[in-house]
């Protein structure tokens, strides 16, 4: 033990007095701390504004004077989505997806406004998050600090002088590894504190901790393939040309072409596509505003037997508001079962990505991290059906005021007498129906079960290249 | 009990390399306290033979023995029991002299007090300025006195030495020599590999000459005298078998 | 050193460069890749547009068939808006993957609707694709550094450095010579895909010959870098670890900034805000004297001065002129966010110049008509339609033409080119 400590110690020292290392670990840092604090008040900021727009937009519903309950319908209602507090590590989909949304009677709206159409477009790089830089640029500063570490003994033939003191290639290894994985350790610590910044922020305890996991095995994952090939090459610019070649491969070429790849075996069809098939399809629902469509026939019928009566104008109820309920309803099950079917797909896609985390521990990584910062497709989607239930719940409490309060001969002469029309005012007091929206992240152990597939490729990476180092160590070559 | 004197052993060592076969079946032996001169050509296969006895290399055939034991079997023990001096003196460039020595000491578990690393500083006249200045700025003969320095801290019983004095000029040469020989009056065993006829005779208490693999000949000193340099050279420049 | 003899000699050098020779059937593969997805990319969005102007029309035809007048016509009916893909657009697929390149659009208020994204799935969209400009941009460089780093240090390493230069006699000649000779190889592996890809898209011969040249200069730039640096140090471990140093700064730190300082320096309104402004604006209008929203609305249209009086509680022409007005309210802040980002673009344009990976993608974008220039022009044409239909039902609406579903073929077409200059 005390060897392996000795060697950590030794390759410490070199790294000190190497101008090379220094500057690129100093570079990587001060990267990594800018990056942090940007993110960190750019998305305190966002969340802020989103928060406040979230209030205002329920203070001005609320706020809406006495009408008819179907114009309510018809105002609709803002949601936004607020950052979780690991968003300032990374940000994940956030940038790409909508955050606010616009909630109305009779149709699902899209989320809308991400931050990245707005922003100056100077290349896939330029949205730096503290999540990016651990992904692309950290494996950069471990292969430069770890790919000499043993090829550099090699070939200076220290290694010969080192081996002769009665030391066995394993314990060299176990020594640069040792040395190496404190450099890690020391790398992760800006991971640290955003991590406990977002502690701070209302995160748990465990999900921070699962972040700095996630990212150790990532970059460990980096470490031994540095340590592998240094053992395994005969020259220090063969191993460090090689180890750029596979970051070449597995972060920058394997991710987009995995993308492609996602894109082709399993195509989505466009919204507006597959909006088409919907809009004929939710045509022969009928018209909520009509209740003359033949589609409200047997509804109207079925009224009428209900309360025994022989005409609509005589029913306890508004038969426009009855049907405005139901025709939302079979209409709200209609958008939901396509819905449903795309966010299927979406997941089916997402979750092929994630498994050419298998070849690239890039992808595992970002997907493992996205899952933990409850900035994943999932807590998209579930925002997206929060919203979506919002949105039901306040238009029919408003069809129901809308079938209780108001009576149908007024109703239907609103369009034509002035008088009639005011009847059908109901007190803005009623808008209080409307609930509060605030978006809540995943409890963390869903977000770990989101994560587990892809922590279990890094596990299995992990596993498979410290094997292969100790086996090679084991045999090492002057 | 011969064997008990015996501190190295060749037995009809054979190594393979890159598909060829740079050891043909050697076999020697090195006595306690004796200085044993390898003496070959370029290729002969030399320093092949001393990295067996490290464990460096995997065996085709044959046995190479430390202390009676076979080095495959405890290469690490085999390796404790000897300090090895590789042909270029190969320490840390971005170390000084002390620093050197106090790492790869620790490395063979015995850490070196000031004192004796002083001494043995002294013992291979490495100037004391010199001290505490990186090997980077060092000459090649004084890379290869701190190199030796080592091996004598390491204090073991056995030095296997890769052409120590090449490179070094002729008065480092002579006071290297003196110090291998002090060393063995004082109980080691030298196992020394050189293509330096002269260095070897004055040296040495046996040579053996090596060519394309194989032991071809042998060169004892006479009681209290050197091996006679003329026989060796005949021998190393001539094409047949002694 | 006269002719072409030493160029001969250095070429069949490299030909035995096992290593090198890798790195250039590596390039030739990855600008394949590229280059077909791309193109497969393409035909998948025009073969999506063609689907949509069919099924388009039958959707329309099918949502009229049951009204009966121009209100309800024009209320329940959709009009397909898209943006093909332009004959190079394989080559940088550009914003068409996060900004909407087809809407479906009514006469309602336009603000509120051309703001949806008909985006794929996210997921997909943060991780991006692997385009040519995207291979180009930044997987060549690491390439050119890989091929060109060790170029004089791994001959010093091996002794032969001196001895070259003392044969050669001129210190940097072959150096140069092969960095040429590397550079070159490694710009038609790159290029020659991307040749045929605009040969097989029939793209203009302007736009087939300016892209390879503005690669052509990209690389020249890099592996002048290269050669520089790789002149100046000893160590190739230094050499590559400077070279990707440098790699990071223009291709990702420098942007990033440029990001920063651009999207600081010009705020860009809240889209949320654009969205509430019009949806309080059409939404008020309900509550608001008709006569309110009627003055505003001719103020814009005086040619309907005359039928601007609203008598009943609900009329069609009432209905529609406040959703004009709600455009015309969110009109300042929608026109600053427009300005605003085609400010920030315009900035980051210049701004790329000091960060040549930025400068090519867009470059390539340019001529690609994907970037964001070429999206704006998009919205300006969706604007332009919808004005278009405002206008045809205006005519309608207003002097109370009895409904007639013959002239409902006057109906304006999208065409895509048509806000083109």
């Amino acid at each position: 033990m005390s060897h392996v400590l000795l060697l950590a110690k030794e390759e410490w020292r070199f790294w000190l007095r190497s101008n090379l290392a220094l500057s690129a670990a100093i570079l990587f840092l001060v990267l990594l701390v800018t990056t942090a604090i940007l993110t960190t008040v750019r998305i305190a900021e966002e969340r802020h504004a989103r928060e406040h727009h979230q209030e205002k937009a329920e203070s001005t519903f609320l706020a809406q004077p006495d009408r008819h309950p179907h114009r309510m319908v018809h105002y609709g209602h803002y949601v936004f989505r607020t950052p979780s507090p690991l968003a300032a590590f990374d940000p994940g989909l956030d940038s790409v997806t909508g955050q606010s949304m616009f909630l109305e009677g009779h149709q699902q709206n899209s989320a809308t406004f991400a931050v990245s159409g707005a922003s100056a477009d100077l290349g896939e790089f330029a949205w730096l998050t503290p999540a990016v830089v651990y992904q692309l640029f950290a494996p950069l500063l471990i292969i430069l600090l770890g790919h000499g570490a043993v090829v550099r003994e090699r070939e200076s033939s220290t290694l010969a002088t080192m081996l002769a003191q009665g030391i066995s290639g394993v314990t060299v290894l176990y020594g640069k590894a040792l040395a190496l994985f404190a450099a890690i350790l020391l790398m992760l610590v800006p991971l640290l504190v955003s991590g406990g910044a977002a502690v701070g922020r209302g995160e748990t305890v465990l999900a921070a901790i699962l972040m700095v996991a996630v990212y150790f095995l990532y970059l460990s994952i980096w470490g031994l393939l540095a340590l592998f090939l240094s053992v395994l090459s005969a020259r220090r610019a063969t191993a460090l040309a090689t180890l750029t070649a596979l970051w070449l491969a597995l972060t920058l070429l394997l991710p987009s072409l995995a993308v492609s790849n996602a894109a082709r075996f399993l195509p989505i069809a466009g919204q507006i596509e597959t909006g088409l098939v919907m809009l004929s399809d939710l045509r022969k629902l009928g018209d909520g505003h009509n209740v003359n469509d033949p589609a409200f026939d047997r509804l109207r019928r079925d009224l009428l037997k209900q309360y025994g009566v022989e005409t609509v104008e005589e029913l306890p109820v508004n038969l426009r508001g009855v049907v405005a309920e139901y025709s939302e309803s079979r209409l709200t099950d209609k958008l939901n079962e396509y819905a449903d079917r795309r966010m299927a797909m979406e997941q089916k896609q997402a979750a092929l990505l994630a498994r050419h985390g298998w070849l690239s521990p890039l992808l595992a990584t970002a997907d493992a991290s996205r899952a933990i910062a409850a900035t994943d497709l999932n807590n998209h989607q579930r925002f997206l059906k929060e919203a979506e239930a919002l949105r039901f719940d306040f238009v029919q409490g408003l069809n129901r005021l809308h079938a209780s309060k108001l009576a149908y001969i007024d109703d239907i002469k609103r369009s034509s007498d002035q008088q009639a029309e005011k009847r059908t005012r109901v007190s803005g007091e009623n808008w209080k129906l409307l609930k509060d929206f605030r978006f809540k992240p995943d409890d963390v152990g869903t977000r770990a079960g989101n994560a587990w597939p892809s922590v279990l490729a890094l596990l299995v990476w992990f596993a498979v290249l410290s094997i292969a180092s100790v086996r090679a160590a084991g045999r090492i070559r002057l | 009990m011969l064997s008990n004197r015996l501190r190295l052993q060749a037995e009809e060592l054979r190594v393979i390399r890159g598909g060829k076969e740079v050891l043909k079946g050697i076999t020697f032996a090195v006595a306690i306290g004796e200085v044993y001169g390898l003496l070959g050509g370029n290729g002969a296969g030399k320093s092949t033979t001393l990295l067996t006895f490290l464990g460096f290399l995997d065996l085709a055939g044959g046995n190479a023995r430390v202390n009676d034991a076979l080095v495959s079997e405890d290469v690490v023990a085999a390796r404790r029991s000897i300090a090895y001096l590789p042909e270029s003196a190969s320490l840390y460039e971005h170390l000084n002299a002390r620093e050197n020595l106090r790492y790869f000491l620790g490395l063979a578990g015995s850490a070196g007090d000031d004192e004796s690393m002083e001494a043995a500083l002294d013992r291979v006249a490495l100037p004391a300025e010199a001290r505490d200045r990186r090997l980077a700025d060092y000459s090649k003969g004084m890379r290869q006195k701190v190199a030796i320095a080592l091996a004598i801290l390491r204090n073991t019983d056995t030095l296997l030495l890769d052409e120590p004095t090449s490179g070094l000029d002729p008065t480092a040469i002579d006071e290297f020599h003196d110090l291998v020989r002090t060393l063995a009056d004082d109980g080691k065993t030298v196992l020394m590999v050189t293509h330096d006829v002269y260095g070897a005779c004055q040296v040495a208490d046996r040579i053996g000459l090596l060519r394309d693999g194989r032991l071809v000949g042998e060169f004892s000193a006479p009681a209290g005298g050197r091996i006679d340099t003329e026989a060796v050279h005949r021998a190393f420049s001539s094409r047949e078998a002694v | 050193m006269s002719g072409f003899a030493p160029v001969f000699r250095e070429a069949g050098l490299l030909k035995r460069d096992r290593a090198f020779i890798g790195w250039v059937v590596l390039t030739l593969l990855l600008s394949v890749v590229s280059v077909v997805g791309g193109i497969a990319e393409v035909s998948k969005q025009r073969e999506t547009i063609a689907r949509l102007i069919e099924g388009d029309r039958e959707d329309r035809l099918e949502a009229r068939a049951k009204q009966g007048d121009w209100g309800g016509a024009a209320y329940y009916s959709f009009h397909l808006t898209y943006d093909p893909p332009s004959n190079f657009a394989f080559a940088a697929l550009g914003t068409r993957d996060q900004e909407p390149w087809k809407h479906r659009i009514r006469m309602l208020a336009l603000e509120g609707q051309i703001y949806e994204r008909d985006a794929g799935n996210p997921v997909l969209a943060l991780t991006g694709r692997f385009d040519f400009a995207f291979f180009a941009a930044f997987v060549l460089p690491l390439v050119l550094i890989a091929v060109l780093h060790d170029l004089q240090a791994s001959e010093r390493g091996a002794g032969r450095h001196e001895l070259l230069i003392a044969t050669s006699g001129i210190s940097s000649s072959p150096w140069r010579l092969r960095a040429w000779l590397k550079a070159g190889a490694v710009f038609i592996a790159a290029a020659l895909p991307l040749l045929v890809g605009c040969i097989v898209s029939g793209t203009s011969m302007t736009r087939s010959l300016m892209a390879p040249a503005i690669l052509c200069g990209y690389l020249a730039f890099w592996s002048f870098v290269s050669y520089r640096i790789a002149r100046r140090e000893r160590n190739p471990s230094v050499i590559l670890a400077t070279l990707l140093g440098v790699w990071v700064m223009v291709g990702v730190v420098g942007p990033a900034a440029g990001k920063l300082v651009i999207d600081h320096q010009v705020p860009v309104p809240q889209g949320a805000d654009i969205l509430m402004t019009q949806r309080e604006a059409v939404n008020d209008a309900w509550d608001l004297p008709k006569e309110v929203t009627m003055d505003a609305f001719v103020a814009r249209h005086p040619e309907w001065s005359q039928y601007a009086a609203v008598d009943r509680p609900f009329e069609w022409k009432w209905y529609y002129a406040f959703q004009q007005v709600g455009d015309q309210k969110a009109e300042p802040l929608s026109l600053a966010y427009r300005e605003s980002r085609l400010h920030r673009d315009r900035l980051a344009g210049w701004f790329a110049w000091l960060t040549p990976p930025a400068l090519l993608q867009r470059s390539l974008q340019r001529i690609a008509d994907t970037d964001l220039r070429a999206h704006m022009e998009y919205e300006a044409n969706v604007r332009l339609f919808h004005g278009q239909l405002r206008e045809f039902y205006y005519g309608k609406l207003f002097p109370d033409a009895p409904f007639d579903t013959d002239a409902l073929g006057g109906l304006p077409e999208f065409d895509p080119g048509m806000a083109a200059p």
